[in-house]
């Protein structure tokens, strides 16, 4: 039982780790995408193209339609017009679990923990898109169901060793810091083994510290051949790591770059990143100062 | 079929719609102000007719009657309000929901050792005969039903619309917390909507009380009609709990009408719920996410 | 656009990601170990001796409301599943005790099928039907669910009342067998044992669904505890269908329950199942506290005991 497990997990890996069409850049592509809430258009005819292994980050003023995109890729928001495509699989038509199950899986800007959960029970949730056991199974503790609850735990646990939070396992998500609930969010987030990680502001509400901590992870998950599509208020921190940076503004695409590119243009960093740059090459904040 | 028994079944359909319209705004009322449920709508139903039965039977005039019984229900509003949803109001809206359950089976078993088991009636108001129109025989409590249910939801909307008090419930209901900020006391508002619910349920109570009787255990029943009307018109709209309150009076008639006795009932609550759960807003709500 | 930072052959340093086995994973096993044994077994061997062993020191009346405390207990434990864990508020519960109890019935009395086979038709009969209401009602959100399941409490009791051929009417079905087997114990005994094991049994399972894959995923979609259907849905729980199953089972136990209860009182009739019986286990579920099956047993046993202590009435007269 145990092996057919493992095996199946292998298949399920390798089917969405190793996927041919990386190369040619359709790994997540977005194609004239609209959504508007009655008069109002938050998203406004976008086209994108992310590509597998990279770190996106989308930024841009508030209101801009940053979480809506999250939002839609996720499967959570219809589309007005346009089309999805992850993988070379429409995402528009179907349901946002179905979409989870495709390796597309998304870290709220509140976290939103499960309170009457342990943090470990939280990140086993997590597993729940590459597992199976229903509600026999699981209520009669069928072998197949046992196994698996004993491979999940395994896992979960190695998620929060991952991300350094395994000493809290048992701790209510009450006693946590605030940065800590937003680790365990994203442990949550990789126990379901994602090739797309969609994040909304995953640095809000840090302090300096925990910004280099959460940094390095990121990266560290980035080696690991997921691919980060992420939307933050804090450009300084996205521009540090991203490789490909989309400005948004009232819905509208104005920029799509690598961060190299958008720190040497003085129109863009007038407008939309709110400072200048200074001799050290690093953005200020006009309101920081 | 005979013109007269269209005619009969249209009033009868119009009286069990003022009937359902008056259940269903109690908890329209009270769920547009505090988001409650209020499943002892009910019971004050009961204890409308009940206490008219009681005053009436001691030799109290039937108007005077109605009138003492309709106070009681509304302050027993408010007790509802001030004794259980008020010191609960920090729990969540499905706890203060069940709350009203506890107190509905509270006022239903003192209604029950207060009364004991018997069904009680009351004359028709006034003593009113029965009116015969071309064929059809309309019951002499009817048009005190219809004209008593107008002159309330005429008044409800002259409240609503034209009084302070009114406006500010509306605002409550609107938007809480921008109600809290122009200093309107979402507290004092929520106990008028359970008073006014209260009472809105003891009229009804009174004024059906000559053509079904009534007994301690109406209660629940009368909940769960006033509740379909709500939702079947819409509970977050006066005029939908009105529409649906006569759409379900109009389909139990003319369920009565077409379909053999015995089942007209189970019929025209079928069809209902057929109708809610396509339009899950109800009738007078746009179409969208429920 | 080009990248600012190459990116090699994505895929291939997946080593960095893969499971690495965790020292305290040991700890943490044992201690979650130690909280479910410790607490639970202990609580769950005392309370099944002491059920086992009541009727050989306790006269009938405390047996009869033992058996209203089963009855109760069966019907809250479902809804526990289903509000607890789920976060749905169903206030139709009777009419799944109801359906059981009288597809039991006529499954007996009309068509001789043996009782224990009627028990198990009548729960698959009631699991059907609760999955089709469930389906059309689970679209709908929070509060709005209870007052739509409280309205299914009415169309069930003229549904009972207009189909008289079936049902009986207002006078219900008479005579319905006991699931004692003839001669072995005194039937009262017999539906004793039957109906508390079956109620351990059903603990039993509520306690492994809780602790697992499924339980999880139903505490996902519970707004009452910092889920709710987005997360959920993320997540990958397909929460429609989790709803309606979980709804379902909610159904099969009050008609695993109802059925008993037909077979042991040998007459039923449309009064016994209407709202009173779906509030009040709505409000055992709450005193008895959502968090656990186990709550089912207070809330049950607290609440019949009031209503006992009060000279109130008990299951079938009201």
């Amino acid at each position: 039982m145990r092996d057919y497990l493992n095996w199946a997990k292998d298949i399920l890996i390798s089917a969405r780790g190793q996927g041919g069409e990386a190369r040619d850049g359709s790994f997540l592509e977005l194609k004239n995408v609209s959504v508007s809430f009655g008069r109002l258009t938050a998203v406004d005819q976008v086209n994108l193209v992310i590509r597998q292994g990279d770190i996106a980050a989308i930024i841009g003023p508030n209101g801009a339609g940053k979480t809506t995109m999250l939002k839609l890729i996720s499967g959570l928001l219809p589309l007005s017009q346009g089309e999805i495509w992850f993988k070379q699989r429409r995402l528009d038509k179907i349901s946002p679990h179905h979409i989870a199950s495709l390796g597309v899986t998304q870290v709220f800007q509140d976290i939103q923990l499960f309170s009457n959960m342990s943090i470990l029970e939280n990140v086993m949730v997590g597993c729940h898109v590459w597992t199976d056991a229903g509600f026999l199974s699981t209520g009669l503790k069928l072998p197949h169901a046992k196994a698996e609850e004993k491979e999940i735990m395994e896992r979960a646990m190695s998620k929060l060793s991952l991300v350094g939070l395994e000493q809290k396992a048992l701790a209510p998500p009450a006693n946590l810091s605030w940065s800590e609930q937003k680790i365990s969010g994203l442990a949550r987030a990789l126990a379901a083994e994602p090739d797309l990680l969609l994040l909304d502001e995953p640095y809000g509400g840090l302090m300096t510290s925990e910004i280099e901590k959460l940094s390095q992870l990121l990266l560290k998950l980035q080696q690991g051949g997921i691919t980060i599509l992420m939307v933050e208020q804090r450009t300084d921190e996205a521009l540090e790591i991203a490789n490909q940076v989309i400005i948004l503004d009232s819905g509208a695409k104005v920029a799509d770059a690598a961060p190299s590119e958008i720190q040497s243009n003085e129109h863009l960093i007038a407008t939309y990143l709110g400072g200048r740059i200074t001799e050290g090459g690093k953005l200020h904040y006009a309101a920081s100062e | 079929m005979d013109l007269s028994i269209v005619l009969q079944f249209f009033i009868s359909g119009v009286n069990l719609g003022c009937i359902y319209a008056a259940l269903g705004l109690g908890f329209f009322i009270i769920y547009s102000v505090t988001r409650v449920l209020n499943l002892a709508q009910g019971e004050f139903v009961m204890l409308g007719g009940m206490l008219t039965v009681t005053f009436y039977s001691m030799g109290v005039p039937i108007l005077l009657s109605t009138l003492v019984a309709v106070v009681i229900a509304g302050l027993l509003g408010g007790v509802l309000y001030r004794g259980v949803i008020h010191p609960a109001r920090n729990l969540s809206k499905a706890t203060q929901t069940f709350l009203t359950v506890g107190f509905a089976f509270a006022i239903e078993g003192i209604a029950l050792l207060i009364w004991g088991w018997e069904y009680r009636s009351l004359p028709n108001f006034l003593g009113t005969p029965n009116i015969h129109l071309g064929g059809a025989t309309i019951i002499g409590q009817t048009p005190w039903v219809t004209g008593i249910t107008l002159l309330v939801v005429t008044g409800l909307f002259f409240f609503f619309g034209h009084t302070i008090q009114g406006k500010a419930l509306r605002a409550c209901a609107d938007n809480p917390l921008g109600a809290k900020t122009i200093g309107i006391s979402v507290e004092r508002m929520s106990l008028y909507a359970f008073i006014l619910a209260g009472t809105l349920g003891g009229i009804a109570g009174a004024i059906i009380t000559p053509l079904t009787m009534v007994s301690y255990s109406i209660g629940f029943p009368m909940t769960i009609k006033g509740l379909l009307a709500a939702f079947v018109g819409g509970i977050t709209r006066a005029e939908g709990v009105i529409l649906g309150g006569m759409v379900l009076g109009m389909a139990e008639a003319i369920a009565a009408s077409l379909i053999p006795s015995g089942y007209h009932s189970i019929f025209a609550l079928i069809i209902l719920m057929a109708v809610f759960l396509c339009q899950p807003r109800g009738l007078l709500s746009s179409p969208g996410k429920t | 656009m080009p990248a600012s930072r190459a990116v090699e052959q994505p895929g291939k340093n997946m080593k960095i990601l893969k499971h690495t086995p965790v020292p305290i994973l040991g700890q943490v096993k044992k201690t979650i170990e130690l909280r479910r044994t410790k607490v639970e077994h202990l609580i769950m061997a005392l309370v099944v001796v002491l059920f086992l062993t009541m009727p050989l020191f306790a006269g009938p009346y405390p047996l009869a409301i033992m058996m209203d405390i089963g009855f109760y207990a069966i019907v809250t434990m479902g809804l526990i599943l289903l509000m607890g864990q789920a976060g749905q508020l169903s206030l139709g519960q009777a009419v799944f005790f109801g359906l059981g109890a009288y597809s039991s019935a006529i499954l007996t009395t009309q068509h001789h099928l043996a009782p224990w086979l009627a028990l198990m038709l009548a729960a698959i009969i009631t699991g059907s039907i609760a999955a089709g209401i469930g389906r059309a009602v689970l679209r709908l959100r929070g509060i709005i669910v209870s007052g739509v399941t409280l309205v299914l409490n009415l169309i069930f009791f003229y549904l009972v009342l207009s189909l008289v051929d079936l049902t009986g009417g207002a006078n219900g079905i008479i005579n319905i067998p006991s699931l004692s087997p003839v001669g072995v114990i005194p039937d009262s005994l017999f539906d004793y044992y039957f109906l508390w094991i079956v109620a351990f049994l059903l603990l039993a399972f509520s306690l492994n669904l809780v602790n697992s894959r499924t339980g999880r995923a139903l505490r996902t979609m519970n707004i009452l505890a910092g889920g709710g259907e987005e997360t959920a849905q993320v997540l990958g729980v397909n929460v429609m269908k989790y709803k309606v199953q979980v709804f379902t089972l909610s159904a099969v136990y009050a008609s695993i329950a109802g059925s008993i209860y037909a077979h042991h009182i040998g007459c039923i009739e449309p009064e016994i199942f209407g709202a009173h019986l779906s509030l009040l286990v709505a409000i055992m579920a709450i005193v008895g506290g959502m968090a656990s099956p186990w709550g089912a047993f207070l809330g049950a046993g607290l609440l019949t005991g009031l209503t006992e202590l009060l000279g109130g009435v008990r299951v079938g007269s009201g």
